[in-house]
């Protein structure tokens, strides 16, 4: 069946099974490989990427289901061209927030969108955000600091100006009652 | 973990998937978040020959009130539920639930419906919908049912809904003034599946006596289950150590939980006498501050 | 030995590796496509124990997109059988880990039919096609039921239920029992848990028979071993095997075995010509990867009226699985607790024996801390046993055993040389961090609330870097004696740096670019770190056993030293200046106080590859150095650290909360600060989840009960504080620059701290003795039927589990 979806701003398209899921289609259909594959039974958080907005799981979802939709990966995070980092992730980098960054590009899809959404810099709330993502290496407490060091510089650091002003990171975030009619 | 090779289709319309689910002939599965039964596939437990995805069916999606009752479309995610104000003002156990429901990103795509239909016996929202005496609304070629939460649930995974009917949406009747809330559960994480639990919901009078109770446990059968007689001893009483002992007794005497590696059938029967009295208790005591602050506010 | 001049080692500096992996632009395994490459599924045993009676493949061989069958008759001296056997002397028996189940299997995963495919899909779907009768056969499930005499032997030609059995005696123990003032005995056990890497294992193996030449990648922790490890199971020369192994999502040890896939696949892209493709899935890899722990300890203490340990007596059985696994030997475990048991305590007289036993269970091997965390809950539990026994405080009674900084260097009853330490500053340091003191107040206080909250302490001595000395003393056929670096300054002056250690989390393109920018005296922007590749550098053990940066930093050190030694060399060469009077610094040689007269590093580099006029003739052109380092006398550097929790246990249920946990450790000189508390926390959450969450759990017919992440928990966020840290810098007189290794030392001592620390909470509510880890909600409350000396009354022995 065909696919056609919108990959980090840019359309692609390809002919798959129905069986084939979101995170196979990403990763060796679309060829971007950021996106991980830990579980395949949405137990670790690995493969989370963005569809419309959302954070989820890659490995739930058969590409077919995401047809016509917009589809976020950790490649669009930073400048494709000279590489320049997301706040977030420089603030991984400089938290130690990685180790063998296996688990990285879930972390940094899932808390893009709840750091757009406004500050995120309790300690509880952090852990809540990445409950989902498994981290293997760092015991999370690079993560968790490095959570909020960009909150701190998205929210508050006046040289990285309005969180409008950053584009992709206002985008399609999920808002309070969204669901309400 | 491959899932094995399936048909799929992604109508438009409630009719086109009644259809489409009706020529299947018992080997269609509806797929709405996915998050359980997707993993189920990729294991290989679970290989229907047709997805019907009913994400695209705009009818089947949003949370509104409607005469006072609170109607939940099946394709809602978690999510917004969980971040809906409708649901938190009228119906605070289903928001105290949520967050106990797996993680952020499993929420965002998990839906309401879809949580209900799989009928997990650790699920939050089933004993939710069982504690406020909900419904749910299905649809099939043959029409349109409601079927009371009471008469839904009839084993581990295992609904009163027809191979060829589609839930479609989620209805809760509006708890009276007054009612207190409490949603407790223990698990070996934050997000898994819980060893035991409970919702309450109660409704007490000015002097602190219960006029109304509700009192699910989740994980301790096949099903959650109501625990009718508990409540009928909490009715007309103070919430004192006797009457909570003996509530909690009656909620708990004739459980026989499933033991696995996470704990024994011993284990979940005493967390679940924990979590019947941590919720009763603190259900009352919203109870009587609501009418405390009501007092207040008139 | 050549010195180390600290300047960027010691500092905070940010990771190089970061930016690539941050940005989705690392190269695991399953990154890599190659053209007309085909997958592999494998069909895995459904059963524990059994003898193969029939495969039918045909069904499967008919599918469309399927390529190629195997089973073991196709593999049939084509490819040997993994065998790893301890050289003599040694009790010991072998084992042969077959590529593919050969006539029957031993264990529930044991590899049996392999189908390449089209896809992974497909090759999946012909799995379901294939059929295996098998006749079962009684499992052994247990140490107990192995040492019982088992109607049928995992293996049926032993004699006895185990791989090996060793002992050691020192001291008359006897009489030291019989004049002690009072004798302590537990009987404790660790359950079996895994290390499971976010990345699972992973496999293309890429053949070209036009010239016989094989290329492999893989996810694992030492390329080169794996390449003599694929050259002999293939019978193929090793020159034409490339071992390519980029990023690596976590290894912990368990990338660091040649298992029957990486051969497996090997042969099946030299059978077809063909790129063939295997990636673990996460049930294949709890089912088939290495499991690590499950010992089962009997001990026994002797004290004089001060809590004093006299002597210790040991018995110490590791549930081996069903195969002695490569390159390490089913000897590793029980060899390694018996030789750590005693820790920072100073046991004059020590009987031990050690065993481990074969069982129908997946193979075990080495964990981050290999048998440090069985070994050090075992020493911790008897020591906080002891400290009830004689009503001391448990803090009190670790030091008053401890062996003294003035005994450095101490060589152990076991024979192990601590090369250097201050304990009691460690215990110090760690109790000034938690506030020991103020904290028992706080636990009194609160227990008049109605809250249990419990301390708990542990320590460990952790051998790293173990040389030569130490694996000829184990008997390992495999002696990890050294590592290797080269390193390259190219014509614009730039560095190349070659290690043959493989960074999964560690760092070490930032790490050993600091030791090298230190000895060149350059910026650590023109250095680069490439690791991974056989064909990069001759030969080295790769990463285990926390040896990284002493082995392939101080390898890198010395070829680092050299190159400047020849860089300053052709400076003096062309300044007509005595060497002598030369410094490297800034990126320059210059003449010592007189700094003007200067030559670039970069001038020089142009001169050793585009002017050898200007190369003293002594010299060849290009700068090049390989330089190998084994830490000499190779019996290890000796980190090591005291642990303490503070929890609160939920008496109703049995869950526990960490609140606090600290860490004071000891790691010689510290290369990179922020990374050696990244290694520090991050062994710490393994370590807890090894006390609270993670254990693989068989029924008794041999069925695994955790073949998903449902029923095997890893910590999440939720269950792992900040660990609070401190530091000691007790430097190695046997390495350079007095590094020690560090990796895997935070996941020792967490399941002996919680143990305490539960064990405490739950005692003023007539909590027992806590005998096994994980601590699950059952087990804590199951403790309210346990006395303090461990026993259980009878009819609380089911609730046991």
């Amino acid at each position: 069946m065909r696919v056609e979806i919108n990959l980090n701003g840019k359309p692609f398209a390809a002919d798959v099974e129905p069986r084939m899921l979101l995170s196979d289609f990403i990763r060796h259909e679309a060829c971007l490989t950021g996106t991980h594959v830990g579980c395949e039974q949405g137990g670790c958080g690995a493969c989370t990427i963005q569809v419309d907005g959302r954070a989820v799981r890659s490995c739930l979802l058969f590409a077919i289901q995401v047809d016509g939709s917009t589809v976020r990966t950790v490649e669009a995070l930073s400048d494709e061209r000279d590489g320049a980092l997301h706040p977030l992730q420089e603030a991984f980098r400089e938290c130690h927030g990685l180790q063998c960054g296996f688990c990285t590009p879930g972390f940094l899809m899932s808390l893009e969108p709840a750091l757009a959404s406004g500050p995120l810099d309790d300690e509880q709330a952090i852990r809540d955000a990445i409950s989902g993502n498994i981290c293997r290496c760092t015991g999370y407490a690079g993560i968790v600091d490095a959570v909020r060091h960009a909150s701190n510089t998205i929210w508050n650091d006046p040289d990285i100006g309005t969180v409008d002003d950053l584009g992709s990171l206002g985008e399609d975030a999920p808002r309070s009652g969204a669901g309400d009619e | 973990m491959k899932p094995p090779p399936f048909d799929y289709t992604a109508p438009r319309s409630l009719g086109e998937a009644l259809r489409a689910l009706a020529d299947a002939a018992g080997d269609g599965k509806v797929i709405a978040g996915g998050q359980s039964l997707v993993p189920l596939m990729n294991f290989r437990f679970a290989r229907p020959g047709l997805l019907v995805d009913v994400n695209r069916i705009p009818e089947l999606t949003g949370i509104r009130r409607r005469d006072g009752e609170l109607r939940i479309g099946a394709t809602t995610r978690q999510a917004d539920a969980e971040q809906s104000g409708i649901i938190a003002r009228g119906w605070p156990l289903l928001r105290q639930a949520l967050p106990h429901v797996a993680h952020q990103q499993i929420r965002n795509r998990g839906t309401v419906g879809g949580s209900v239909a799989h009928a997990d016996p650790a699920a939050e929202i089933c004993s939710v919908l069982l504690a406020y005496g909900g419904r749910v609304e299905v649809a099939s070629v043959r029409g349109v049912r409601e079927i009371d939460a009471s008469d839904l649930f009839v084993g581990q995974f295992v609904t009163t809904i027809e191979a060829d009917e589609i839930l479609t949406a989620v209805v809760v009747p509006p708890p009276p003034a007054g009612t207190g809330t409490a949603f407790h559960e223990v698990a070996r994480r934050h997000g898994d599946f819980a060893l035991a639990g409970a919702a309450a919901a109660v409704t007490t009078d000015d002097r602190g006596r219960c006029e109304r109770a509700s009192l699910c446990l989740l994980g301790a059968a096949p099903t959650p289950i109501r625990r009718a007689a508990a409540e009928a001893h909490l009715v007309g009483n103070e919430l004192t150590d006797a009457v909570l002992a003996e509530a909690v007794a009656l909620a708990t005497a004739d459980i026989e939980p499933p033991s696995d590696v996470h704990g024994s059938s011993a284990y979940r029967t005493r967390a679940a006498r924990e979590m019947a009295a941590r919720a009763l208790t603190e259900a009352f005591a919203r109870s009587a501050r609501d009418r405390g602050q009501r007092k207040e506010a008139s | 030995m050549s010195e180390m001049i600290p300047r960027l080692v010691g500092q905070r500096v940010k990771r190089v590796e970061d930016p690539r992996l941050l940005t989705g632009r690392g190269e695991y395994v399953d990154d890599v496509h190659l053209p007309r490459m085909l997958h592999v599924a494998l069909l895995r045993s459904s059963v524990a124990h059994a003898r193969i009676v029939g495969i039918d493949t045909a069904a499967a061989a008919e599918l469309p997109g399927v390529h190629l069958v195997v089973t073991a008759d196709d593999l049939r001296d084509r490819v040997q059988p993994i065998v790893c056997d301890i050289l003599p002397p040694g009790a010991w028996q072998t084992s042969a880990y077959p590529i593919l189940a050969d006539g029957k299997v031993r264990f529930v995963g044991e590899p049996v039919v392999a189908v390449v495919a089209d896809s992974r899909y497909v090759a999946e779907d012909a799995l379901e096609a294939i059929g295996v009768s098998y006749e079962e056969l009684p499992p052994v499930m247990t140490v107990t039921a192995a040492e019982a005499g088992p109607e049928t032997q995992v293996h049926e030609a032993w004699d006895e239920a185990w791989f090996t059995h060793k002992q050691l005696r020192v001291g008359d123990i006897d009489r030291v029992f019989a004049e002690a003032a009072g004798v302590t005995r537990r009987s404790v056990e660790v359950g079996r848990h895994t290390g499971m890497p976010l990345e699972t294992r992973a496999i293309i193996a890429d053949y070209n028979p036009s010239s016989n030449a094989l290329t492999v990648h893989m996810t694992t922790q030492m390329p080169h071993i794996m390449r003599t490890g694929l050259a002999d199971h293939l019978g193929m020369p090793e020159h034409q095997i490339r071992v390519i192994s980029k990023d690596v999502g976590g290894g912990f040890g368990v990338k660091a075995e040649l298992y029957p896939e990486d051969i497996l696949v090997s042969h099946l892209a030299t059978r077809l010509g063909r790129p063939v493709s295997w990636v673990e899935d996460r049930r294949e890899h709890l089912l088939g990867t290495i499991h690590a722990r499950e010992h089962f300890y009997e001990l026994e203490a002797a004290w004089d009226e001060s809590g004093r340990i006299l002597a210790v007596r040991a018995e110490i059985r590791v549930d081996g699985g069903a195969y002695s696994v490569y390159p390490y030997s089913a000897s590793m475990e029980p060899g390694m607790a018996m030789g750590v048991l005693t820790g920072m305590y100073d046991v004059p007289v020590y009987h031990a024996d050690s065993w481990a036993i074969a069982t129908n269970k997946t193979p075990l091997g080495p964990y981050r801390g290999v048998a440090r965390p069985s070994a050090c809950f075992a020493m911790e539990r008897l020591m906080d046993a002891v400290a009830h026994d004689t009503g001391i405080d448990p803090l009190e009674l670790r030091r008053r055993n401890l062996v003294r900084a003035d005994q450095m260097p101490h060589t152990t009853p076991s024979g192990l040389e601590y090369d250097s330490g201050d304990f009691e500053a460690t215990f110090r340091k760690a109790a000034e961090i938690l506030d020991y003191d103020a904290t028992r107040e706080q636990q009194e206080e609160l227990r008049g609330e109605g809250r249990y909250l419990g301390i708990g302490v542990g320590s460990y001595v952790e051998q790293t870097a173990h040389g030569a000395a130490e694996f000829v003393k184990r008997g390992l056929p495999v002696i990890f004696g050294y590592d290797t670096s080269r390193i390259r300054i190219d014509a614009s002056g730039n560095v190349l740096v070659h290690p043959t250690s493989h960074s999964h989390g560690q760092g070490h393109e930032t790490t050993i670019a600091q030791v090298v920018a230190d000895a060149l005296g350059i910026e650590i922007e023109r250095i680069r770190v490439v690791y991974g590749d056989t064909q990069d550098v001759a030969y080295g053990s790769g990463t285990l056993g926390s040896r990284s940066m002493v082995m392939a930093g101080g390898a890198a050190h010395l070829a680092a030293v050299e190159l400047r030694d020849r860089l300053v060399r052709i400076a003096a060469h062309n300044l007509e200046v005595d060497p002598g009077d030369l410094e490297v610094a800034d990126g320059e040689v210059r003449v010592k106080g007189s700094p003007a007269t200067a030559v670039a590093i970069t001038e020089i580099a142009r001169w050793a590859h585009h002017r050898p006029e200007r190369i003293p003739s002594d010299l060849e052109p290009t700068l090049e150095v390989t330089s190998s380092y084994g830490a000499p006398p190779g019996t290890g550097a000796f980190s090591h650290a005291v642990h303490m929790a503070l929890v609160e246990v939920d008496p109703a249920l049995g869950t526990v909360q960490v609140l606090r946990y600290v860490v004071a450790e000891d790691c010689g000189r510290i290369v990179n600060p922020m990374i050696v508390d990244g290694q520090v926390t991050g062994g710490v959450a393994q370590g807890l989840g090894g006390a609270l969450l993670e254990e693989i759990v068989h029924d008794a017919e041999g069925q695994p009960l955790t073949t998903s992440l449902l029923d095997y928990l890893w910590p999440t966020a939720h269950d792992v504080p900040f660990v609070e840290i401190g530091h000691l810098e007790s430097l190695s007189p046997f390495t350079i620059g007095g590094i020690k290794g560090m990796g895997e030392g935070g996941a020792i001592a967490p399941g002996a701290v919680i143990a305490g620390a539960v064990e405490d909470a739950m005692r003023p509510l007539g909590g027992g003795f806590v005998r096994k880890v994980p601590l699950t909600p059952e087990r804590v409350l199951n403790l309210l039927n346990v006395d303090p000396t461990g026993r259980v009354p009878e009819s609380h022995e089911e609730n046991q589990k």
